[in-house]
């Protein structure tokens, strides 16, 4: 094949993968389009590269080998000699932030509790409250 | 960034291993055919499918939240990618010897999904066809490979790939266009050959 035949094959070959990726506007899109159909050096290029990506695209699917996961999390876990995760209680993270909401809502439980109870100490029954005696006049002494 | 993954990026940097893990087994197989089609050879792109994970974990501070959390990840395992074949390259390590057993075989490590039943002269052509690809795929610039590999083998769309290669759009089509041009006259040389 010539240079200019390879120049004039890149040309066709770059519009031909633009519209089998979509990225033509309508118009071009419509040229394109209307070129595959009626010019068979078009028409080939459209056949070969959409047979070249159905073969890339149905290559084989492969997948990561089962033991991935847990190979990467060990290897971190050996380098970084157990630092690198956070550190761990009871086989997982504390949640710190969760337990100082409970707490918070605890305390403000037992809190109202303990002022709603008749016998709490928080709250001041102003009934059972002793009456304040009234001053008495001073003894007068013989 | 989507809301779940700005919620996973979170975790992530609070260092929560359930996270980490969830972050593996959603990318795991993407990662790891990215590399193997980059590669070439199932050892190695386990190998750099491992290391992409632990420099993720190691960088994830650097993660900017604007950026998707997958394209940042394929980005990390391109580079992976080009630094390992350099590094082949210089030991001068181009055995692919796997190729040509491996495209129709499963197995639990490093599987291959399992392929449909077929009959067996499609079978062989499928595996023919399989190693045609993945070789003409190896003898392809580094910089067509990434292309190809993440456009027609991922489908990745090209705003993607311009993300990930941090290249212009210009400059992913056109390598795009080459490579195919490249591929399309290996595919039709076989296609000669066999009807010679």
């Amino acid at each position: 094949m010539s240079e200019a035949e390879d120049d004039i094959d890149d040309a066709i070959v770059a519009k031909v993968s633009d519209y089998l990726d979509g990225l033509l506007s309508g118009a071009e899109r419509d040229e394109v389009a209307k070129k595959i159909e009626t010019d068979p050096a078009w028409k080939q290029t459209h056949e070969d590269m959409r047979e070249t990506r159905n073969h890339l695209s149905g290559l084989q699917k492969a997948h990561a080998p089962a033991t991935f996961t847990n190979d990467v999390t060990d290897t971190i876990h050996k380098r970084s000699q157990g630092r690198f995760f956070g550190r761990k209680t009871l086989g997982d993270r504390v949640p710190f932030n969760a337990i100082l909401i409970i707490a918070i809502i605890a305390l403000a439980a037992v809190g109202y509790l303990m002022w709603a109870s008749q016998t709490g100490s928080l709250k001041v029954d102003k009934k059972h409250e002793a009456p304040t005696e009234p001053a008495k006049a001073p003894v007068k002494l013989p | 960034m989507s809301d779940p993954d700005h919620v996973l990026v979170r975790r992530l940097r609070d260092r929560d291993e359930r996270a980490f893990r969830e972050l593996i087994d959603r990318e795991r197989d993407r990662v790891y055919r990215i590399t193997f089609r980059m590669l070439g050879n199932r050892a190695e792109a386990e190998d750099v499918a491992q290391e992409v994970f632990i420099a993720v974990f190691k960088t994830i501070d650097s993660f900017r939240d604007e950026a998707k959390l997958s394209t940042w990840l394929y980005r990390v395992a391109v580079n992976h990618c080009k630094n390992r074949i350099k590094y082949l390259a210089r030991r001068h390590d181009r055995d692919r010897d796997e190729l040509d057993e491996s495209a129709h075989t499963s197995g639990v490590n490093g599987s291959i999904g399992a392929p449909l039943p077929q009959a067996p002269d499609k079978q062989l052509q499928g595996a023919q066809m399989e190693k045609l690809m993945q070789e003409a795929i190896a003898n392809l610039d580094e910089d067509q490979r990434i292309v190809v590999v993440l456009r027609d083998v991922e489908d990745l769309s090209i705003e993607e790939i311009c993300e990930i290669t941090g290249l212009p759009d210009g400059t992913v089509k056109s390598r795009l266009h080459r490579a195919r041009l490249v591929l399309r006259k290996k595919l039709q040389r076989h296609v000669g050959e066999q009807h010679e």
